[in-house]
């Protein structure tokens, strides 16, 4: 097959429900990229959350060998020594430094975990993990000038996501993407590439932020509100902003990729995991908090905790283990009867009625090929990602309604989607849609398509139809 | 933006790890996005002159023109990595005045384990005299005067060598640090607020 230019669209959550069937006839310009390829369902990590999944997207590796497991990871087996996985903490080979090394350049635009910069072979703009635009986001450093100009002033990531103030909110969403898109087109046209890959979040925040709204479904839902059309609207904003920058790309030459890392769904509830924890006797506070409270570790009395939680669209449980905890009580020779124990009783956890919620909870060495660094105990999908889980004490309830840190209405779901709109497939294959695409798969099929051999240790496979035609 | 060339120099004994360790660092340095170009002498040797004698003068003309070679690739802003068995301190220093911007990385490694990795028959190859002598290869031996970094590839990991090259580099302002700095307290606490307020913790 003939080498091309890659171009990868990543849409942050972007949910197959939506782009491949509510939405439809609202994304043309999707719809059309669906009709010139293959288009489906792309199963995400585990978990389906933004950190790692883009980063196995990039390099075919699953978290355990990535060894980061979510945005926030435990340094070592002590309390407190937390660290957050941005750019430093991917030591596997992603798919632009493959083409540096094959001298071969990239650009890439807010794809996630890639601050601090780390040079390339071409241009980069990173991702939200930046601080603000005042640190050094771009590589090479004086690109930044470039980006600030084109831009009128870059927007890394929405302020005050927690706001009431639904007006400003997707205002703000709308200028992020606008200026990103901007942003985008302008280094289509004037910067050498092979590989082009961004990344807009608008889809994560409007979902997050939206999604009671407009989802009939949604316990918050009311007829008639102002934000009805919100998500559906900025979904054909955002068709129209793809439709604008593929006019800049020659698509007889290039194989445009449309991904995202997970998908979204509506979200029930909360369960707070510490509340839980203390009530199923696991966890030991020194003493109870007067009113809620973020849990701090200061707060543990470690030497009456088993088990301790955190919060999130998923929940991670870790151990408190003799020999490997400071204050270890969970003796090494009950370590997996405990875990059987809570695997049990959280896959049996109801909902305030008292209706199981379908709680499904891994061990981490049953989902990855080898868990590096300090993988959680327990991976916990509360309600099968219907409800996501609190940290927070004091609450004086397992089940909450209100995150606790303000309204939020959607959380994330297993299958995001992928198209992957290709010159050289027979028109016979094109509109074919496929099941069983991971995540995984986009690497070795991008580097496949710029002509490279994806290396062997790359967990996924190259995409192509049933029996093989590509 | 251009950058200024310079020439990184891998010496010693056939078997040491030449080869490799050039092959990991071009790979490495176009990784970080700079020019890079390998210039092997025994590969150079075996593609055009495979009916060369290897004595020491022909082996010193075969290190000339490598060593020209990488100067003209370094004073067009490319990071030339040369690999060579350099049979003599000033050979080395000639090479080293000629391109300015020199690196000079010695491969120290136990003659009887380089024989055993030579599976090219470059001993055989090489007169004694490009080997041997007072000056070249014994077991004291640590590369020329100056020479930036000495590894010994008998001991220390094909990665581990190449960070310590790498390292070097940047130590010395040759090439960019592989990446920008860790978060200060004050940005992770922005961080903390941010991923907290988007629900991620």
């Amino acid at each position: 097959m003939k080498k091309r230019k890659v171009l990868i669209i990543g849409l942050d959550c972007a949910t197959p429900q939506f782009v491949f069937d509510q939405f439809l006839p609202d994304l043309p310009t999707l719809k059309a990229l669906m009709g010139r390829g293959f288009w489906g369902p792309l199963r995400s990590t585990d978990p389906p959350i933004t950190i790692p999944a883009w980063a196995s997207m990039t390099t075919s590796k699953d978290p355990g060998q990535l060894g980061f497991y979510g945005f926030r990871n435990r340094k070592d087996h002590s309390y407190d020594a937390l660290y957050f996985a941005n750019a430093l903490a991917v030591k596997e080979a992603t798919i632009w430094n493959i083409l540096s090394r094959n001298r071969l350049e990239s650009v890439l635009v807010g794809v996630p975990q890639t601050y601090p910069p780390k040079p390339l072979r071409g241009h980069m703009v990173t991702g939200f993990l930046a601080p603000d635009t005042q640190s050094n986001y771009t590589y090479p450093e004086e690109l930044k000038g470039e980006v600030e100009k084109v831009t009128g002033g870059y927007i890394i990531d929405v302020k005050d996501f927690r706001t009431e103030n639904k007006k400003w909110l997707i205002e703000q969403i709308y200028e992020m993407t606008e200026k990103r898109f901007k942003l985008i087109r302008h280094f289509l046209v004037t910067k050498p590439w092979d590989f082009f890959m961004f990344v807009e979040m608008g889809p994560d925040r409007v979902h997050h932020g939206f999604w009671r709204y407009c989802d009939t479904g949604h316990r918050l839902y009311e007829p008639g509100n102002p934000y009805e059309h919100v998500v559906r609207e900025y979904y054909a904003y955002v068709d129209k902003k793809i439709g604008e920058i593929l006019s800049a790309v020659d698509l007889r030459e290039t194989v445009v990729f449309v991904v995202s890392d997970h998908g979204a769904k509506r979200m029930e509830g909360g369960i707070c995991i510490n509340e839980w924890l203390q009530r199923e006797g696991y966890l030991t506070l020194k003493e109870q908090p007067q009113g809620i409270a973020r849990f701090k570790m200061d707060m543990v009395d470690w030497g009456r905790t088993k088990v301790w939680g955190e919060g999130g669209y998923y929940s991670r449980l870790f151990f408190n283990v003799q020999g490997r905890e400071p204050q270890g009580l969970i003796p090494q020779g009950d370590y997996e009867k405990t875990r059987s124990e809570l695997i049990e009783k959280l896959e049996a956890l109801g909902d305030e009625q008292g209706v199981p919620i379908g709680t499904v909870v891994h061990r981490p060495q049953d989902l990855y090929r080898t868990c590096n660094n300090i993988a959680p105990d327990l991976i916990v999908y509360f309600g099968n990602l219907t409800w996501r889980s609190v940290g927070s004490v004091g609450t004086g309830a397992i089940h909450t309604f209100e995150n606790d840190t303000g309204p939020d209405d959607a959380n994330h779901d297993y299958h995001g989607i992928f198209i992957m709109a290709d010159p050289d497939l027979p028109e016979s294959l094109r509109g074919s849609s496929l099941d069983g695409v991971s995540i995984y798969d986009i690497a070795p099929t991008a580097l496949r398509r710029v002509g490279l051999e994806p290396p062997r240790d790359m967990l996924g496979k190259v995409i192509s139809a049933p029996g093989g035609g590509s | 933006m251009s950058r200024q060339g310079l020439a990184i120099w891998i010496n010693g004994l056939p078997g040491s790890g030449k080869t490799a360790l050039a092959q990991a660092l071009e790979e490495k340095l176009l990784e970080r996005g700079l020019n890079a170009e390998r210039v092997d002498a025994d590969e150079l040797v075996a593609r055009w002159l495979p009916g060369l004698s290897c004595s020491l003068s022909e082996w010193e003309g075969v290190i000339r023109l490598v060593g020209h070679i990488c100067m003209l690739l370094a004073r067009n802003g490319v990071v030339a990595v040369g690999a060579a068995v350099t049979p003599s301190e000033d050979l080395a220093a000639e090479l080293r005045a000629l391109i300015g911007r020199f690196v000079e990385v010695a491969l120290r490694c136990p003659p009887e384990i380089c024989r055993s990795r030579d599976t090219s028959g470059l001993y055989e190859k090489f007169s004694s005299s490009v080997l041997e002598g007072p000056d070249r290869f014994s077991e004291a031996w640590t590369g020329s005067p100056g020479a930036e970094v000495v590894l010994e590839t008998d001991k220390e990991s094909l990665q581990a060598c190449c960070e310590k090259v790498l390292r070097t580099l940047e130590i010395l302002g040759y090439i960019p640090e592989s990446h920008g700095g860790e978060y200060t307290e004050e940005d992770e606490a922005k961080i903390s607020k941010r991923l907290k307020d988007l629900g991620y913790l």
